[in-house]
């Protein structure tokens, strides 16, 4: 799956957290799992699913730590509506 | 930093290698791909191809750049080397405050510049966390000389707004899914590792990796080697993990011990040497692992020629990172500290103090920042600073040490109320500090606190400052000494720069040149331009020719490092335009006005404003344009609001611009202004001079006469002997007025000879002093070359501009020649001037031969119009 990052923002944060599933393809080791420390980690079937409370600048920071191990980025959700949009990946216009 | 040549098991992917020499026709190729794609192989093993006629210049970004001046300064470092060329210019240095578009129209200039030109490739842009870095950059690229392509390799789409150039067709992308490897080029890959695989088995791996270059390259790693490839990529294949763990883990693993724990131990570096490694495990020999790690292609790479500084490639210092903290955690703080030592040691602040910051050792991150804050700023590194300053936690972020670099950045920024507020926090905090960092400290504070009263116009209390400046520099250490150098240098400038602008005038020469001396011992160009453009200005006591040519020193040194726009020469540049205008050379005045204002625009104080404002109210006046001088005064005196204490230029402003007023039929708007001014305010020689102004225009020519008394026999105070003149040439119009003729002439005849030396024309041009001058008996007057250009100026001409190239031929005219050269112009004859020169007859005869050799010229109207071209005339005899 191709994911566009926007650039970041680091004066626009929203400090409301929010929680978030994201699904990861394969298994993630005790290592690579320590890279997310705010979150909570099952297995689904071949995948990771990743669950916990993030803010806007806590999110991006897991999202670039997939980029880095190369992993396979399946989905990201938000499982709380926060007042300003439901749904990943809305951009803040700045 | 020079690229290391690719190493030789890297394949040739020649399809991509041909996509980037197609992309390479037009301007911008972007290589946006995830991490691990090998865009950097790629780029190095295209950068290797003898076939690349440009030069090639490259930067990579450094990981978490916020910096965007570091990261123009390392662009245009890799484009001067690439271009071979020597500049004219210095090579660059960083300022304090960093003027992005100049930046970039420099880097356009040197890319100009190069003969065969340049690909420029810029790695790792998604590191680049400035929003103003990447506004400038694209600015660059849709900018670019021909001859100049550009490459960009990102892990992300960025927000460079290139629409332009993708709609006429000269961006070329290349995205993740081509660089994604085929099974034949898995294939050849492991073929170049000399690893024997079935075609199933290839299939197998390509498939597991979906192509992902360095899942391979770690595969390849593993493979090398292996006993059983087959089973590897069967047991791999089979895994549920995730590609990079699996594989990193197994290269890890198959690792010796002492291999492990040294790359686990050196993995929380940026880059890493042997030293520094054999520091972080406690043992010998790293270098000679880090070289073998290199050359088995083990993810590890040097980062000079010379091999000394190696990177791990970020996937395996990412993991490594993580399992240290995973398995090690008690050892993550030291071994921290004692990176953060090393760099100390070795004079990288910036690192040193990151290191500092992730041991946890907030205070002493505090203490550190604080100490080099300075030297950091005046690196370029300010931007920087603020990127640490903001590392620290909620808690550490109030220790007091911060408070000054607090202060140092709200100055540069402008925020003159907050600075003053962190200065008194600091201030109060530098008190219960130890002995031996104290006196840095109050350095550092005074330094400030100079600074923002200069920035506010205010009058600190320099006397004070001063002495305790005074006392010489003394360190322990060579980095103690060189700390100190950089603050006082600084201080020194602030100083200095307040003494100018308060008339403190020989103070603040002495402390200004004793600036610029020790700016240039330390190496900080920018401080010495600063000091030696103050210099100019501060220069008023000295004769005009003297301030010039301070004026030329600075903006010269200025221009060589490419500050010849910037606000720290602005001073040197105003104060040189006042100069010719003050001389009547008003096209080149002018000129240097327009620059003035050019290079005000990010930065302007209040009183260089204000005098920028007064010089051009001067130019008009010179020309006859009452009206438009006026504004200019008038905007010149608003400005007086913002300017407390006693300023330089405060009673000029009001005289002048009361003056104005009287000439434009307003005197009596102007005289119930003057009732408004102190008593001190209206002491002032330039006030009575305006009052005079006011009288004649008021048809009263005695009362005139009664205002400039003290100016003329020298009781009032005055700015400069220029408001004597100005005063002896109304005290002229006065006496005409009431008819005394002689005593008219007389008082024009003492103008002339104080205006002689440094050859004054403005007063006479505004007090409208060309009648008076016309009725001076022309053979009495032994000022004729005067008159005769300030004539010209009245009568609406600007004098020629001093021919710089050409007054080498004015040092060959002797002073004895120089003096009979001056009587050319006017009616008398030769014997005549023998007369006045009380020399022989045949002494002027040889005189004048000699002058009209040297000058080329057969007769005396041509030597007398060669000598006004030159400007002979203006050098001013020496006092």
């Amino acid at each position: 799956m191709r994911v566009h990052l926007p650039a970041f923002d680091h004066d626009g944060m929203d400090p409301t957290p929010a929680r978030y599933r994201i699904r990861i393809h394969g298994h993630l080791g005790a290592t690579v799992l320590s890279a997310f420390p705010a979150l909570v980690s099952q297995r689904h079937g071949a995948d990771t699913v990743l669950t916990g409370l993030l803010d806007r600048s806590a999110l991006y920071g897991v999202l670039a730590e997939i980029d880095a191990f190369g992993l396979d980025l399946i989905e990201v959700r938000q499982l709380t509506a926060d007042r300003k949009s439901p749904g990943s990946g809305d951009s803040r216009s700045p | 930093m020079k690229v290391a040549p690719a190493t030789p098991r890297l394949i040739d992917r020649s399809d991509l290698l041909a996509a980037l020499d197609r992309a390479a026709a037009g301007k911008v190729t972007i290589l946006s791909a995830p991490a691990g794609s090998g865009k950097t192989s790629l780029l190095r093993a295209w950068a290797d191809r003898a076939r690349q006629p440009h030069g090639l210049a490259v930067v990579q970004v450094q990981r978490d750049q916020h910096d965007a001046q570091q990261f123009w300064l390392a662009l245009l470092d890799a484009v001067r080397q690439a271009s071979g060329t020597t500049s004219r210019a210095e090579p660059p240095t960083a300022t304090p405050d960093f003027n992005g578009p100049a930046m970039v129209d420099r880097v356009l200039s040197e890319l100009a510049d190069a003969r065969d030109g340049i690909t420029l490739v810029i790695d790792d842009l998604h590191e680049l966390h400035s929003p103003e870095a990447l506004a400038q950059l694209t600015r660059l690229l849709t900018n670019l000389p021909a001859n100049v392509h550009a490459i960009l390799a990102t892990r992300r789409d960025l927000r460079l707004e290139l629409h332009r150039l993708r709609l006429a067709g000269e961006l070329a992308e290349l995205r993740g899914a081509e660089l994604r490897f085929t099974e034949r080029e898995t294939r050849e890959l492991l073929d170049a590792s000399g690893i024997a695989l079935s075609d199933a088995g290839v299939a197998l791996l390509h498939e597991r990796t979906e192509g992902w270059a360095a899942g391979l390259r770690l595969a390849a790693i593993s493979l090398a080697g292996h006993l059983d490839p087959e089973r590897f990529v069967a047991e791999f294949s089979g895994s549920d993990r995730t590609v990079a763990e699996y594989l990193l883990a197994e290269m890890l693993d198959r690792q010796p011990d002492e291999i492990q724990q040294l790359l686990l131990g050196t993995s929380l570096l940026d880059r890493v040497n042997g030293e520094l490694a054999d520091l972080l495990t406690g043992r010998p020999g790293s270098e000679r692992i880090l070289l073998e790690l290199e050359d088995a292609n083990a993810f590890v790479v040097s980062l000079d020629p010379e091999r000394r500084w190696f990177r791990y490639h970020h996937l395996l210092g990412d993991f490594l990172r993580l399992e240290l903290r995973r398995t090690q955690p008690e050892e993550v703080p030291a071994l921290h500290r004692r990176a953060a030592g090393w760099f100390t040691r070795h004079g990288q602040v910036v690192d040193a103090i990151r290191h500092t910051q992730a041991a946890g050792d907030w205070s002493e991150a505090a203490r550190l920042l604080a100490d080099h804050s300075f030297s950091l700023t005046l690196d370029g590194q300010a931007q920087t600073i603020q990127a640490l300053v903001r590392a620290f936690p909620q808690g550490a972020a109030d220790d007091p040490e911060l408070a000054l670099v607090h202060a140092a950045d709200d100055l540069l920024h402008g925020h003159l109320d907050e600075a003053a507020a962190h200065l008194a926090v600091a201030e109060t905090y530098v008190k219960t500090v130890p002995p031996d960092r104290q006196r840095r400290l109050r350095v550092a504070v005074v330094s400030l606190k100079l600074g923002l009263a200069r920035r506010r116009g205010h009058l600190a209390d320099i006397v004070e400052q001063a002495r305790f400046l005074a006392s010489p520099v003394t360190g322990e250490s060579d980095e103690d000494i060189a700390l100190d150098s950089d603050l006082r240098a600084v201080a020194l400038y602030n100083l200095g720069t307040l003494e100018a602008w308060s008339l403190a005038l020989p103070d603040a020469e002495r402390h200004l040149q004793e600036g610029a001396v020790l700016a240039r011992q330390i190496g900080r160009p920018y401080l010495e331009v600063g000091c030696l453009a103050q210099l100019g200005f501060a220069s008023r006591i000295r004769s005009f020719a003297t301030t010039r040519q301070r004026c030329y020193e600075a903006i010269a040194l200025a221009e060589r490092h490419g500050w010849g726009a910037e606000p720290v020469i602005a001073p040197a540049l105003v104060t040189l335009a006042a100069n010719l205008v003050w001389t009547g050379e008003l096209d080149e005045g002018e000129r240097w006005l327009q620059r003035t204002a050019q290079a005000l625009q990010t930065d302007a104080g209040p009183g260089i404003t204000q005098l920028l404002h007064l010089a051009t109210g001067r130019l008009h006046a010179g020309r006859g344009r009452q009206h438009e001088a006026l504004e200019e005064l008038r905007a010149a005196e608003h400005l007086q609001s913002q300017l407390a204490g006693s300023n330089a230029l405060a009673s000029q402003v009001t005289g002048w611009m009361l003056a104005t007023q009287a000439r434009l039929g307003q005197a009596g708007k102007a005289r119930a202004a003057l009732v408004a001014l102190t008593d001190e305010q209206a002491n002032a020689g330039e006030i009575r001079n305006a009052r005079a102004v006011i009288c004649l225009a008021e048809g009263d020519p005695a009362g005139a006469l009664g205002a400039l008394a003290d100016v003329l026999d020298g009781t009032a105070p005055v700015i400069g002997y220029v408001t004597v003149v100005e005063a002896q040439l109304l005290a002229a119009l006065a006496h005409r007025a009431l008819g005394d003729q002689r005593a008219a002439n007389q008082a024009a005849e003492h103008a002339l000879a104080l205006a002689e030396p440094d050859r004054l024309v403005l007063p006479f041009a505004m007090t409208g002093a060309g009648e008076l001058l016309e009725a001076l008996p022309r053979h009495e007057t032994a000022h004729a070359a005067l008159v005769a250009d300030i004539l010209d100026v009245v009568q609406g001409a600007s004098l020629p501009a001093k021919d710089q190239a050409s007054s080498s031929q004015a040092d060959e005219l002797s002073p004895s020649e120089l003096r009979v050269l001056r009587y050319l112009p006017t009616n008398l004859s030769r014997p005549e001037i023998a007369g006045e020169l009380s020399v022989s007859v045949n002494t002027v005869n040889t005189h004048i031969r000699n002058i009209y050799a040297k000058l080329q010229a057969r007769d005396r109207s041509s030597a007398v119009q060669r000598a006004r071209e030159l400007r002979l005339l203006s050098t001013g005899r020496t006092r």
